[in-house]
């Protein structure tokens, strides 16, 4: 079930209604109508992969109980290492599997030494990278004694199965989602008005920016043997805005769908195209993964290499965030995108500029010349990057960057064979730029003085604007 | 929470309002404005006589030099083809010619392929949208179209659905009578060059039947209008052409004219250049209303 399908449109305000209405007199109503409905919106695609969800979630929970009685370090350690093989396991098998089996033939046969072995034939469950990374938090949380576990057994299926975030983050961690299963949710009309606006801001992003970008891009990157450099550089600028349309705005419509029930999901997108570095964009962008590798893998990365010094560094922040790459997927696109993103960090932590805040000041209404001299820049390597990751092959990635640095600029911009037109796209992309600047500081651009009248300006945006006719799924559900 | 429920409701009824603004804006400005395609065109021709109207596909439009062969013939012809279109649209076509007191002597209709299909094409389809509250538009698509209720009671429903054609762009380029690219009023549109890499497939079989190619024979009869259904050429490299034989067996008065074409006088394999129409308007003027003149 979509967010912007029609489906959902019916699905959200029953269980709404039901939530609030009939399910309302305990937590445990809430807790249970929270995992029936978010059960019955994953089903929607597939409803064998629910057993995969349902076995992490009591292996979990288990887990979590035995941690809590066990006291000997080595027997907590096992009980942790059984729910890393059990989810990292899953996640392996379904997302991994063929891509190792591949990869493993390819390198023995580049040795000259034939090896037989034919792909499965195996679907990747929906989400399952959100789900087994939250549901992973909780027991690493207990493992480390940050995090009492929970003996409450609906409120911990609730925690990883609750639907708004379920099959495309924000990856929660347990101790900020977990513990507000265990309160009865009251109603609270500014929440739930402030849910209604994100949900209108992501659904502007992903009908009127990203589905609108998608037939650009899709076109461009199908066809970039064929196009000149300034079709392939906007080819590029495009899908930076497909992406950050499509996954900001699937967050978006998470976060207030879940402020409907009472529940705060973390941040997951903080204006990322206006970071001057980037360490400071990937602090804003898809913060909920970023944290999670940060706390899970760069700090004990950093621990263990901290006698190497800048060196040390270095190398677990290439790490962590080649391993980011492979949480998207298995192909080597993605590895590379991580393994390049951990690259351009070294220079940042040379200069000992990685953590530096660069937060341009609310009273500014235009950034200073280096400001914009340092978006820019930071904004064409991620642009440059996600064309990588966008690719179907690291040859088709080369083979795209090659034609782009040809600097051949003949023809200007070339007529795309779909019913949509270069100028349109840049004017809208510009004012969705301008629009995003002016409320950099708030979630949306729903505040101040004119506030009903920018939502409905949003609304009639939608209709006018929107790419209904190709709207296409959020991206990140392949992850 | 009634308060919430309130702001909810307010905020749907404001949405569905301007859903219902839009769509009659929508509407009257594509009513209004000069035709800026050939549906738009044909829905507001009226109380003309035509000695030959020629119906089709891109095989069509790109094919029928109509200017050429008006000049051949000395009758008042008008090429209706469409790149992409169906039989389902050209009975859509007939209909609203027929309906607006539009005389037509005879029609020529090419026919390939499409005797495989009975469905509207998404390009007539998205064309006829704002025009669904002509009566002969609406039953066309209610008998033809199971969206039809969405499309016909939810306002702007479909404008959203086929915005790349029907949307803002081509509402504002209407409202200001901006001239299309390809002038409806001409109907031609010619091709240049040659370019055969791209192969052209046809189906291995010939369907049953056509129930929609049975309805516009049926109309044609009904109106004492000759219909003449022919066969354009391929390119030498088009694949499955036992499909061709196929379809004239299975329509003996099929008037085949897709012999005698080189290679060089096509702009892909299922369209003619310029050079080639121009054999092609000759050739099919002297293998029909020419043998009838003499």
């Amino acid at each position: 079930m979509l967010f912007n399908s029609l489906d959902f449109a019916v699905f959200l305000p029953i269980v709404f209604l039901l939530y609030w209405f009939v399910f309302n007199k305990t937590k445990t109503q809430q807790n249970l109508l929270v995992v029936v409905s978010s059960y019955l919106f994953y089903s929607w695609w597939d409803w064998r992969f629910l057993f995969l969800i349902f076995f992490s979630t009591i292996v979990d929970y288990l887990v979590g109980l035995a941690l809590s009685k066990e006291k000997k370090e080595k027997k907590r350690k096992n009980l942790l290492l059984i729910s890393i093989f059990v989810n990292i396991g899953f996640l392996g098998f379904f997302k991994y599997f063929n891509f190792f089996l591949d990869s493993f033939i390819e390198s023995f046969s580049f040795f000259g030494v034939e090896f037989q072995g034919s792909p499965l034939n195996i679907i990747l469950p929906v989400g399952i990278s959100f789900y087994t990374f939250q549901s992973l938090s909780y027991t690493i949380d207990v493992y480390r004694n940050k995090l009492e576990p929970t003996k409450d057994f609906i409120s911990f299926t609730a925690f990883v199965s609750f639907f708004p975030q379920l099959v495309a983050g924000p990856i929660e961690r347990a101790t900020n989602l977990l513990p507000q299963f265990y309160k009865k949710r009251h109603f609270d009309y500014d929440k739930a008005v402030g849910g209604v606006h994100l949900i209108i801001w992501g659904l502007f992003k992903k009908i009127v920016i990203a589905d609108s970008c998608a037939a650009y891009v899709n076109e461009i990157f199908s066809n970039y043997e064929t196009m000149n450099s300034i079709s392939l550089l906007l080819g590029g600028i495009y899908f930076s805005f497909q992406m950050y349309g499509d996954f900001s705005g699937y967050s978006d419509i998470a976060i207030g769908t879940s402020r409907l029930f009472g529940i705060d999901l973390k941040k997951n997108f903080n204006y990322p195209f206006f970071s001057q570095n980037i360490a400071e964009f990937w602090r804003k962008w898809h913060i909920s993964l970023t944290s999670w590798l940060t706390e899970y893998v760069f700090t004990p990365l950093s621990i263990y290499f901290r006698d190497y010094g800048k060196l040390g560094l270095s190398i677990a922040i290439v790490i962590n965030f080649t391993i980011c790459g492979v949480w998207h997927g298995a192909n080597w696109t993605y590895i590379v995108f991580g393994f390049l993103h951990g690259l351009l960090f070294i220079p940042l932590i040379i200069r000992n500029s990685s953590f530096k805040e660069y937060n341009i000041s609310e009273q500014k209404k235009i950034p200073s010349l280096k400001e914009i001299l340092n978006i820019t820049i930071t904004f064409t390597l991620v642009m440059l990057s996600l064309i990588i990751f966008r690719a179907n092959n690291i040859t088709e990635a080369v083979n795209y960057l090659k034609i782009l640095f040809s600097f051949n600029f003949d023809g200007g911009f070339q007529l795309l064979l779909i019913r949509r037109y270069t100028p349109e796209l840049i004017i809208l992309i510009f004012s969705f730029v301008g629009l995003e600047w002016y409320s950099r500081e708030k979630e949306h651009p729903f505040f101040g003085r004119w506030n009903n009248l920018k939502l409905i300006t949003i609304l009639m945006c939608l209709l006018l604007f929107g790419a209904f006719a190709n709207s296409t799924e959020f991206i990140y559900f392949q992850f | 929470m009634k308060k919430f429920i309130s702001y909810i409701i307010s905020i749907t009824a404001i949405l569905v309002l301007m859903m219902f603004i839009l769509d009659i804006i929508y509407t009257q400005i594509y009513s209004r404005s000069n035709p800026r395609n050939t549906f738009q065109y044909i829905l507001k021709t009226k109380d003309i006589k035509y000695d030959i109207v020629f119906l089709g596909s891109s095989r069509v439009a790109s094919h029928l030099d109509i200017k050429l062969f008006e000049s051949l013939s000395n009758k008042n012809a008008m090429n209706f083809g469409v790149n992409g279109i169906s039989l389902n649209d050209n009975l859509l076509q007939l209909k609203l010619l027929i309906d607006n007191n539009i005389s037509i002597s005879e029609i020529f209709l090419q026919i390939d392929a499409e005797f495989n299909y009975e469905d509207a094409s998404i390009v007539m389809t998205t064309e006829a949208m704002p025009f669904l509250k002509n009566k002969i538009v609406k039953f066309h698509f209610k008998k033809y179209n199971e969206d039809f209720n969405y499309l016909y009671y939810l306002p702007f429903y479909r404008y959203l659905i086929y915005d790349p054609k029907i949307g803002f762009r081509e509402a504002f380029f209407s409202f200001f009578n901006k001239n299309p690219k390809i002038d409806p009023k001409i109907g031609f549109v010619p091709k240049y060059g040659s370019d055969l890499s791209i192969p052209r497939v046809l189906p291995l079989t010939v369907s049953e039947r056509n129930i929609i190619l049975e309805e516009i024979i049926r109309i044609c009869k009904k109106n004492d209008i000759e219909l003449t259904l022919y066969l354009s050429p391929f390119c030498s490299k088009v694949e499955n052409k036992e499909y061709l034989e196929s379809l004239k067996n299975k329509i003996p008065s099929l008037l085949d004219l897709s012999e005698g074409y080189d290679d060089e006088l096509f702009y892909n394999c299922g369209h003619l250049n310029l050079q080639g129409a121009q054999l092609f308007t000759e050739n099919l003027y002297h293998a029909t209303l020419n043998n009838e003149l003499k």
